[in-house]
């Protein structure tokens, strides 16, 4: 479980020409000659196919019964034909404005939290790859080496820490304690690293300031792997549970994952619980199908977290 | 937030000292000292956001939990330390030494359970063809849906009158009390981890399964070895390092399970699945006994920490 220098795939990829290769890329790049398969090719897919279903039941369920009027009685199997449909389940749960307001603050924490990220890791990361200083070895490593520590051993003490500085139910004390991510430090100082220091020195020469040869040569060279990072930490800001549920206590405050998993004590009905799980869910969904590349390689890379 | 990162402009001149002879920078004259020094307060500049939040957020924390678990606090500040006692008493709490073994029976049960499945889904899936794509993109669906999400969806599935139950019943057999059955409540969590963390698994196995070189299989087929002689002799070796990390992240996730328990089991029934981060929680936020839940996740870090190094014994010093 040691994080190695050399331990994430493609990460010390040469900078100079964009994309560093990455894990999911080199998943295409298969075999030119795959070996003969061991299992009759009929067997193969109707093995991928039965998992494939039931990998993907519990998603068709939840948005065929969202897509159920909000009182729907729901019998098996019929209520789990795709139809008759409607979208009044999906305005209901909307309209309630609980909904919504939980949405909003699933957006401020996880798009904050992302924006944050990616600019002070990257901030640093540089400073570790490429400037040279007393500690600086030292200092990177220690970090990494938290990365040992589960977040579960420091959330008593953090949740004291925030509610001590009035952090409960804001969105700082939301946000702020998750900002230093280990992770994306690594990925950023493991990337720019990648970049030739000829290029750096060459701006410099040309008379461009520091903050300005990270902003203009450094980060646009390493724009995959902060649309990587970034994406990799909304994502995890979005799914988020345990921090919200202890920070954000009031109905005001609470986030998607939070709402959500509380509707049962409301005895909330079946749609229209689902319809909040889909609504939740969608965004993820909608980036997904955009990005998949980099949401690939982005879990590929949270395996670097052990 | 740019409000960290406004010192490093005025630290920063325009042209520096004549960096002009940048082929010889390293020269040990008074200039290079000066360049190096500005570099380092750059530098430090630079890391001083990060570096502030992480000692603050995380290095803290961390110390503080120790601490703390030698400790009684209260929300309204009163703090006193009181040695071993939180130590002592999990040694003779009940609940304690159940969510151990709740933790322990879910952990034996779900990463053997979500190993094999993603190897097997890995094979089959390797050789690309036509619909890899897709069924990859389907596999990985879960991974990126928060376990909140998904347990509300896999708690009305496994429901008395879910979505399997009616199954059941619709091929003749009675219905199953999933979640209210001591003994099949963990296997249905298990289940429902599985489900969500196997396409994540399977994506390193696909990449290490790369490593594998074909002339190798195809050679040990033409001599005619079997299907299984050549996953056992060709194909595993590769995945050594793979399997060691996989096995090892899937035990540190099984020992820190929480979200999809508390959303479809409470940690019930009873407390057939109340694992010990269920139980930090509990004691720590519905109870407000910080010391006690401190003490516990000090626990919980030794254990895993223990269980890491052992599993990195069994798997020789592979690195990952």
């Amino acid at each position: 479980m040691t994080v190695t220098e050399s331990g994430t795939g493609g990460a010390g990829g040469s900078a100079g020409g964009g994309v560093p290769g990455g894990g999911a890329d080199s998943l295409d790049a298969a075999p030119a000659r795959p070996p003969r398969a061991g299992l009759p090719q009929v067997a193969r897919y109707a093995a991928l196919t039965v998992a494939a279903v039931a990998t993907g039941f519990p998603f068709y369920a939840m948005m065929v019964i969202a897509l159920k009027p909000p009182t729907a009685v729901i019998e098996l199997p019929g209520s789990l034909w795709p139809w008759p449909l409607t979208l009044e389940t999906l305005e209901t749960a909307l309209a309630g404005g609980e909904i919504a307001r939980w949405a909003l603050n699933s957006v401020i924490y996880s798009v904050g939290s992302m924006v944050i990220i990616v600019v002070l890791s990257s901030l640093a990361g540089y400073a570790f790859a490429k400037k040279r200083f007393v500690g600086r070895d030292a200092i990177f490593w220690s970090i990494i080496a938290m990365m040992m520590i589960p977040y579960h051993l420091t959330l008593v003490p953090l949740f004291i820490l925030v509610s001590q500085a009035g952090g409960i139910n804001s969105y700082w004390g939301l946000i702020v304690p998750t900002l230093a991510n280990v992770h994306a430090l690594f990925l950023m100082r493991q990337f720019i690293m990648g970049i030739p220091d000829e290029m750096i020195d060459a701006a410099r020469v040309d008379g461009a300031g520091e903050l300005r040869i990270y902003w203009s040569l450094v980060l646009p060279l390493v724009r995959p792997i902060v649309a990587t990072v970034g994406l990799f930490m909304f994502l995890w800001h979005w799914n988020d549970f345990l921090w919200p549920l202890v920070v954000g206590q009031s109905e005001q405050m609470r986030t998607l994952t939070v709402g959500v998993a509380g509707l049962r004590q409301q005895e909330t009905l079946l749609p229209l619980e689902m319809a909040g799980v889909a609504l939740a869910f969608l965004p993820i969904m909608a980036v997904y199908l955009v990005a998949q590349r980099h949401f690939l390689q982005a879990a590929m890379m949270s395996g670097m977290k052990g | 937030m740019s409000g960290h990162t406004d010192t490093s402009p005025r630290v920063d001149p325009p042209p520096g000292p004549e960096p002009q002879s940048s082929g010889a920078r390293r020269a040990a004259s008074r200039a290079g000292v000066l360049l190096r020094r500005r570099e380092a307060r750059i530098a430090y500049a630079f890391i001083l956001p990060y570096v502030t939040l992480f000692l603050i957020f995380r290095v803290v924390p961390a110390v503080g939990s120790v601490a703390l678990s030698f400790a009684d606090y209260s929300l309204a500040g009163q703090f006193s330390w009181v040695g071993l006692d939180h130590y002592e008493r999990l040694g003779g709490d009940p609940l304690f030494v159940e969510a151990l073994r709740v933790t322990a029976v879910y952990t034996v049960i779900a990463v053997p359970l979500v190993v094999v499945g993603s190897l097997v889904m890995a094979l089959l899936i390797r050789r690309p063809s036509r619909g890899t794509k897709v069924f990859r993109s389907i596999f990985f669906l879960p991974v990126m849906t928060s376990l909140v999400f998904a347990g509300v969806i896999w708690r009305w599935i496994y429901s008395d009158n879910g979505a399997l139950n009616a199954m059941l019943e619709g091929i003749g057999l009675s219905s199953v009390p999933w979640l209210s059955n001591e003994l099949l409540v963990l296997p249905v969590l298990a289940s429902v981890a599985t489900w969500a963390r196997f396409g994540f698994d399977m994506l390193i196995f696909l990449a290490a399964l790369m490593s594998v070189p074909v002339e190798l299989e195809e050679a040990a087929r033409v001599d005619g070895a079997s299907w299984w002689q050549v996953f056992r002799y060709v194909v595993l070796p590769h995945l050594r390092p793979a399997l060691f990390f996989v096995v090892v992240i899937e035990t540190v996730h099984s020992f820190q399970v929480f979200d999809v328990i508390y959303v479809m089991t409470a940690g019930g029934p009873v407390r057939s699945s109340s694992t010990l981060v269920f139980m930090l929680y509990q004691r720590g936020f519905e109870y407000f006994e910080f010391g006690y839940a401190a003490a516990i996740g000090v626990v919980l870090f030794a254990i895993t920490l223990v269980v890491a190094i052992v599993q990195g014994r069994f798997f020789g010093r592979s690195r990952t």
